[in-house]
């Protein structure tokens, strides 16, 4: 596993590609410190060496000459390419790898997740592998997915704009209502883990929690299977409001 | 020392006239933006759309806003008419252009209640989906701008029977023509997306 | 020799002021004080309308960072005035309201007054040698209708179920009548509405103004460089906040006559809009807002830089196209603001690069401000202080967009209090520096009086120490994970090791709060006792310090005719002063005029 500065500071990054976001963030950091530590310097030194001094006149220029022009052009271009570009780069790649790299595997792990508020439900294609029908595994508040298994989520809001926020895999995408969005991401370590709203979505935002319980792959199967069972037993086909779920996106 | 030396000075009304126009500009770039922005929401909720109209609407009439687009189309050109330089040296030309202009844009919107009311009748309303909040909310907006422009040129009829605008070039005649313009302009894009296209 | 150098400095405009006749001055008292057309009288009114939201909105600060360090504990004694019933404690709907309001306030009620509307009025005029603004009139509506803004917030907060409540940007559909009812919102979008049309008569009213009434001799790339931040501010309030207006027009029919532009999930069965509409309408307008703020204080911190260094500012032109470079590129990247919305791949990417892009023209800049003082002669007065400040904090800042201009960086940061930090450097601790140093600058010229520059000094450290650990520990638990817009963050378990970090946040914000008096006494006392200042009492040569302090109704009984720029510093030329007025000819050389009336 990577090693981060201040890693007391986080949480512990359990996802295959939340370093991206760590190393991404680091990286920007340390280019951050140095042009930000050489800017100080600038204003501290001109502020002491330049400082108003009987007998002592300012130079007169303005800074029009080509040699100004040449270190300001060199210097911002330096910026540009060492700073900018890289991080456009290196971004790319994540982006192309990572964020829209919709995992296709058989053994993707399918939820739909609808925030509401203030609680997250939760929906498992269930044994025929449709959504919205009646053997679907339907949670409330409490996800759970195997270790090591790319797990896809589709979001649909019920009411109001929500976030989907894992800040163990470094990972938040919006939920919209009226249409589904997506996102995926994939657990290196089994433990209880939190998912938390980022996006402001009433007065009790702050406490719209939900747990995502990540486990080892048998014990995964195990509690799909006795949930699968219940699923059919309690659903009750004059509730429709229990149908709330949605085609799958891929 | 220097020494304040006489400068030249242009004519005071040329250099206000001037400035009134820049100013007219750049409000008239500001409301560019402002309608931009609801034919942008307008294309954004229509593209996300599967079927346009959608959940099976009747598309809106044609025949009676095109009509009224020809009556606004006319108006303008009976405004533009009337101020033009040519036209200082009549000196009721611009009365009869500002009670033209606005005796047709009196009828325009007349007939979008002609349009708006039978609709509304038969229940296409402004909370029927997208479309009737689209259709309702643009061209209500646009009407609003409309009677704006017939308060801007009734203002200026007392001028123009007294004589004080007597030219067509006048600040306020010019102002307030560009704006009528600018407000037909858009009707001529609102009609042709929200309407034809 | 001396007369062809002179009109060698001449940049003829393309136009002479001989419409800016002299207007006697209005005599009641409602036209002199209350509505006056004196651009002079309505940028104190803006200052003092600014300087009251931004108590307002300060207090709301306190109470939010009070709430969060202290959850349930009653915030001192404003808390038993405000939530008597609840024991002093806020309530989490008086906390979304209140974080809400605290952005609503002082981004439109107090930055955009106080920068824009106060130093854009007072300068404008002054500093390119005109009598008065293009449109009097207009300015005086802009003003009005500005008040009317402001009631309309203020008599939010007193209707049932209080002030709008979903954040600043008041995303549908929590801020439609599905997640807002109540007339608290509706009042929001009415407020919003009629600040941004009189940010746009006011708008309409600078760009005309520096077109078409700068002083003979003043050709753009004479004019003092807080006037070009202050015109590429109202260049981006006249084209985008329509676009805002055109937002909350549309979700004020959604609240109001109920259609259905932003309408989708379950409150509606049939035809729904798209609540992300919104969201792209908004960041049209808000990625340049972040700019309008920005720009004035820009143009002024570059002002000051070279009056205090004793030095002409360095790469001016440069500057100021950089200046202008970003306004344009800030109208094209607007998406950074939405990278987890569920946006194409490929927009997100566009707007990804086009948002570094932006690093380049600030590199410049930036370079441009650090060799203005390179070699200068600086006296720390403390509007030098403070524009100093500016670079600092604004540095902090604006290194900090890149974390979240990076898509993947992006993604773990939205939305958290890292966003926070980053903001609030760059368009509150900056402006609000930048507005003190103006405030501090621009008193002699207002009131006629001088503040108090120990006083200044000692508020400058009280201010710059807190602000910069308020806000980089804003940073620090964003990065740690922590969300915004939360009532309490110990509800989370992978929050709650923050909480020490969020203490001393807070403690440094109550100080940060607590300085503030220094300035409020500072400047009321000078207003009533300060020393009386001259004419040019910090020996600068823009054209506002060659007429009295505070000037005449008609500020020039001369239009000036300009013949050098802004910032002529220790010209060798000059004997016997270190600054040269930009309408004062250098030695006895004659000003040939009879080459500026074309």
């Amino acid at each position: 596993m990577h090693q981060w500065p201040f890693s007391w500071l986080t949480t512990v990054d359990v996802s295959r590609d939340g370093w991206r976001a760590e190393a991404l963030f680091w990286y920007t950091t340390l280019l951050c410190v140095i042009a930000f530590a050489l800017v100080t310097f600038a204003l501290v030194y001109s502020s002491w060496k330049y400082r108003a001094r009987p007998g002592v006149k300012a130079l007169y220029t303005h800074g029009t000459d080509r040699k100004s022009f040449a270190v300001t052009g060199i210097l911002a271009a330096l910026v540009f390419f060492t700073i900018d570009l890289n991080l456009v780069r290196v971004s790319q790649i994540d982006v192309k790898e990572y964020t829209y790299n919709w995992p296709t595997s058989p053994d993707t792990i399918r939820v739909e997740v609808m925030p509401q508020q203030w609680a997250w439900n939760i929906r498992y294609a269930g044994p025929d592998g449709v959504f919205n029908t009646p053997d679907d595994v339907v949670a409330l508040n409490e996800m759970r997915v195997p270790v090591g298994r790319p797990v896809m989520v589709n979001l649909k809001a019920k009411d109001v704009i929500h976030s989907f926020y894992i800040p163990n895999f470094r990972l938040k995408h919006d939920a919209n209502p009226g249409y589904v969005t997506r996102t995926w991401f994939q657990a290196l370590k089994p433990g209880n883990f939190e998912i938390a709203c980022s996006q402001m979505c009433g007065w009790a935002h702050y406490k719209m929690k939900g747990d995502l319980i990540v486990q080892p792959e048998a014990d995964f199967v195990r509690w799909m299977k006795e949930a699968e069972g219940d699923a059919v037993r309690r659903f009750d086909p004059a509730d429709r409001e229990q149908l709330w779920g949605w085609e799958w996106v891929q | 020392m220097s020494t304040a030396v006489a400068v030249t000075r242009f004519p005071v009304p040329e250099e206000s006239r001037r400035t009134s126009f820049v100013g007219m500009v750049m409000a008239l770039a500001s409301w560019t933006m402002l309608f931009g922005a609801l034919f942008f929401a307008y294309a954004v909720l229509r593209l996300r759309a599967p079927a346009w109209p959608p959940d099976g609407l009747q598309p809106l009439p044609r025949a009676l806003p095109f009509f009224n687009t020809l009556v606004l189309l006319a108006s303008s050109v009976v405004l533009h008419f009337g101020i033009r330089p040519e036209a200082e040296k009549n000196p009721g030309a611009l009365r009869r252009a500002l009670l033209g202009t606005m005796a047709l844009g009196s009828l325009f919107l007349g007939l979008q209640l002609a349009v708006w009311v039978p609709l509304w009748r038969s229940g296409f309303r402004i909370d029927t989906g997208t479309y009737g909040s689209i259709f309702y909310g643009l061209t209500v907006f646009h009407a609003a701008h409309v009677l704006a422009g017939l308060v801007a040129l009734a203002v200026l009829l007392p001028g123009a029977f007294s004589g004080r605008y007597a030219s067509g070039r006048q600040s306020p005649v010019r102002l307030s023509a560009m704006f009528w313009h600018f407000v037909d302009a858009v009707w001529v894009v609102m009609f042709v997306s929200v309407y034809l296209l | 020799m001396g007369a062809v150098s002179a009109v060698r400095h001449l940049h003829v405009g393309p136009e002479f002021h001989a419409e800016q006749h002299v207007h006697p001055e209005p005599t009641s008292f409602l036209e002199r004080y209350i509505f006056s057309k004196d651009h002079k009288v309505i940028a104190k009114q803006f200052l003092w309308y600014g300087l009251f939201f931004l108590v307002v909105g300060g207090a709301m600060a306190m109470m939010i960072r009070w709430q969060i360090a202290y959850p349930g504990t009653p915030f001192p004694v404003l808390g038993q005035l405000l939530w008597p019933q609840n024991g002093g404690v806020m309530p989490p709907q008086s906390y979304a309201s209140f974080f809400t309001m605290h952005g609503t306030l002082m981004i439109f009620f107090a930055i955009t007054p106080i920068l824009i509307g106060a130093f854009g009025n007072l300068l404008i005029p002054l500093m390119i040698g005109a009598r008065d603004m293009a449109f009097p009139t207009l300015n005086l509506m802009s003003f009005w209708t500005n008040v009317l803004a402001g009631l309309c917030m203020i008599v939010s907060f007193f209707v049932p179920m209080g002030a709008a409540a979903g954040g600043w940007q008041s995303y549908p559909t929590l801020s439609t009548l599905v997640g807002s009812p109540g007339h608290g919102q509706t009042l929001w979008i009415l407020g919003i509405f009629l600040t941004g049309s009189g940010s746009i008569m006011g708008a309409v009213n600078y760009i005309t103004t520096v077109v078409r009434l700068r002083a003979p001799g003043m050709g753009y790339f004479q004019m003092p460089l807080s006037v070009w931040g202050i015109w590429l501010t109202a260049i981006l309030n006249a084209l985008f906040v329509p676009v805002l207006a055109a937002g909350v027009l549309l979700l004020f029919l959604d609240r109001v006559f109920g259609s259905h532009f932003f309408l989708a999930g379950a409150s509606i069965t049939k035809g729904g809009g798209d609540p992300v509409l919104y969201q792209h309408l908004f960041w049209i307008f808000g990625h340049p807002e972040v700019y309008i703020l920005i720009l004035p204080a820009w143009g002024i911190v570059s002002d000051l830089l070279s009056f205090f260094s004793r030095k002409p500012a360095f790469g001016y032109k440069a500057t100021a196209l950089s200046m202008s470079v970003i306004t344009l590129l800030s109208m094209a990247v607007y998406g950074h603001h939405m990278f987890v919305v569920g946006m194409s791949p490929l927009l997100s990417q566009g707007f990804m690069t086009l948002t570094m892009l932006i690093s380049i023209p600030s590199a410049v800049f930036f370079l441009n401000w650090l060799g203005t003082m390179w070699r200068g002669s600086i006296r720390f007065a403390t509007p030098m202080l403070f524009s100093v400040g500016v670079v600092f904090v604004f540095g902090l800042g604006g290194l900090t967009g890149l974390h979240l201009g990076a898509i993947s960086s992006d993604i773990y940061l939205h939305d958290s209090y890292f966003v926070i930090g980053h903001f609030h450097l760059t368009m509150a601790a900056s402006v609000l520096l930048g507005a003190f140093a103006a405030i501090y600058f621009w008193f002699p010229k207002m009131f006629g009086k001088m503040m108090n520059d120990r006083l200044g000094k000692w508020h400058f450290w009280l201010t710059i120490i807190p602000i910069t650990i308020v806000f980089c520990g804003m940073l620090v638990v964003g990065y740690g994970g922590m969300q915004r817009r939360l009532y309490n963050a110990d509800a989370y378990d992978f929050l709650k090791h923050l909480h020490p970090i969020n203490v001393w946040i807070t403690r440094a914000a109550l100080l940060l709060g607590a300085s503030q008096f220094l300035f409020v006494g500072n400047f009321l006392s000078s207003l009533i006792s300060g020393k009386k200042a001259t004419e040019n009492p910090w020996e600068v040569g823009t054209l506002e310090w060659t007429i009295p302090s505070p000037p005449p109704h008609h500020n020039y009984d001369e239009i000036p005719i300009v013949l050098h720029g802004p910032h002529e510093f220790n010209n060798p030329a000059v004997a016997g002063k270190d600054w040269l007025a930009q309408d004062e000819p250098i030695g006895d050389e004659p000003v040939a005029l009879g080459a500026v009336g074309h």
